[in-house]
């Protein structure tokens, strides 16, 4: 019997070429125009569009290396939004919308709180999540890449993913534990 | 009236006197023992499990805390006796983990009262003595660790984990203290988490956390908890809030 198991992700341009192969298995109809472009201070690993037309700019992170996606992929994001009118230009038949704006897709292996939270924080509308993990099936490595439908705070996953099944307990909210800026503005 | 043998029986046979009944208890019930690993200096950490202790008691359980004398008691603990609603102190010169789990026991078990209302006998363990554990005790069966979101301390909290499960711990907890958000004790609960359940395979408990409050420090100075000097503070809401995380799994029988 073949012997399937996660193995560490390939170099940076071997699994970027086989996340774009995979695409299409997250389901949300992307169509790569552009791959390892040189952006804000760093490559974009690909740059997609939606069947909107709008840009989609496609993040990847090594192990570890999930809080950074956030902060990079705005940078990315704000980068490219000055650019479309000028993209439209040079390649006016590529089917991109400039109105249709600029989204994140970030992928990585795993997502810490830190990174869930900044996501959650920035909005389904900004960014999106999918996590890559590597599978050797005989002598062929595959990816695997599954979208994190919802950025709100997870309960109960089980740690074959990497996020433990212990869950943070407390009955209080931020209000119970300090004034809020109003009350500190009211009481100063 | 026709009589039957039994009702003549006794004439003939002496009677077997019905035992009387002993007065001796029933086996005594236990209350949970909850191991609290506290450095010897630790005032902060040691502040908040005596308030805790009473914030049970505050609770209806009665709550009972053992401390070692070896471990410098005097700097890190109220006076010794009946406390707070009822909150109790006792040192011990206990001068191992063995004679600590012993004097623990002891305190644990009281025939001549039933434990209706639950109780619990909450137990400073000094870390050096669970890495001599010689086999595993039942007073490390059930932990508490407070742990801070600075990386150094998480770091230190894991490591006393580790030494934890490898004394034979069953149940861990931990609380997050010194947080000035939710989402803050929340990030560093899940980061110990993670690295339990990976590198031990074990999940950790979550008891809340405990904020960053003068308050706490105050009641470091004077000897008094919290709940009773500062009782509307975000630290009184805050050990309110871990007690009954605590005294709702007692209730549970988490500590069974």
């Amino acid at each position: 019997m073949t012997d399937v198991r996660l193995v560490p992700a390939p170099g940076r341009q071997a699994l970027r070429a086989a996340v774009r192969s995979r695409l299409a298995d997250l389901g949300l109809g992307l169509r790569v125009v552009a791959e390892g472009i040189l952006g804000a201070d760093g490559p974009i690993d690909l740059v997609a569009l939606d069947p909107d037309g709008g840009v989609v700019l496609v993040l990847l992170a090594a192990e570890g290396a999930d809080l950074e996606l956030p902060g990079r992929g705005l940078a990315q994001r704000s980068w490219v939004e000055a650019r479309l009118g000028d993209w439209q230009q040079l390649s006016p038949r590529l089917g991109l919308t400039p109105h249709a704006g600029v989204r994140l897709l970030l992928i990585a292996p795993d997502f810490g709180p830190q990174a869930l939270a900044a996501a959650r924080a920035l909005g389904p509308a900004v960014a999106g999540l999918a996590t890559v993990r590597c599978v050797r099936n005989g002598s062929a490595i595959q990816v695997l890449l599954e979208r994190i439908r919802s950025t709100a705070a997870p309960s109960g996953r089980s740690a074959d993913d990497g996020t433990p099944s212990s869950r943070f307990r407390s009955g209080l909210g931020d209000s119970d534990l300090s004034l809020t800026p109003d009350e500190r503005r009211d009481l100063e | 009236m026709a009589r039957g043998l039994a009702d003549v029986l006794h004439y003939f046979v002496a009677e077997t006197p019905v035992a009387e009944p002993t007065g001796a208890a029933t086996p005594a019930a236990r209350r949970p023992i909850l191991g609290v690993p506290l450095a010897g200096r630790d005032v902060v950490r040691a502040a908040l499990a005596w308030n805790l202790a009473v914030e049970a008691a505050r609770l209806g359980v009665r709550s009972t805390l053992v401390a070692p004398s070896a471990a410098d008691a005097a700097s890190l603990w109220p006076d010794a006796g009946k406390g707070p609603l009822g909150a109790e102190l006792i040192v011990t010169f206990a001068e191992d983990l063995a004679e600590l789990a012993a004097a623990a026991q002891s305190t644990s078990a009281s025939p001549e009262e039933t434990f209706d209302d639950g109780g619990l006998v909450v137990v400073h363990v000094p870390p050096p003595w669970i890495e001599k554990a010689p086999a595993p005790l039942p007073l490390l069966r059930h932990v508490l660790l407070f742990a801070s979101p600075e990386r150094s301390d998480l770091a230190q909290t894991y490591s006393l984990l580790k030494r934890c499960v490898a004394a034979g711990a069953e149940r861990i907890g931990v609380t997050i203290h010194g947080v000035r958000s939710v989402i803050e004790a929340e990030e560093a609960f899940l980061r110990l988490a993670r690295a339990s359940e990976r590198h031990l395979g074990r999940p950790i408990e979550s008891y809340g956390l405990l904020v960053d409050d003068l308050n706490v420090y105050r009641s470091i100075v004077s000897r008094r908890p919290i709940g009773l000097t500062h009782p509307h503070s975000p630290a009184a809401r805050a050990l309110r809030d871990v007690a009954n995380l605590l005294v709702g799994d007692l209730r549970g029988g988490a500590f069974d």
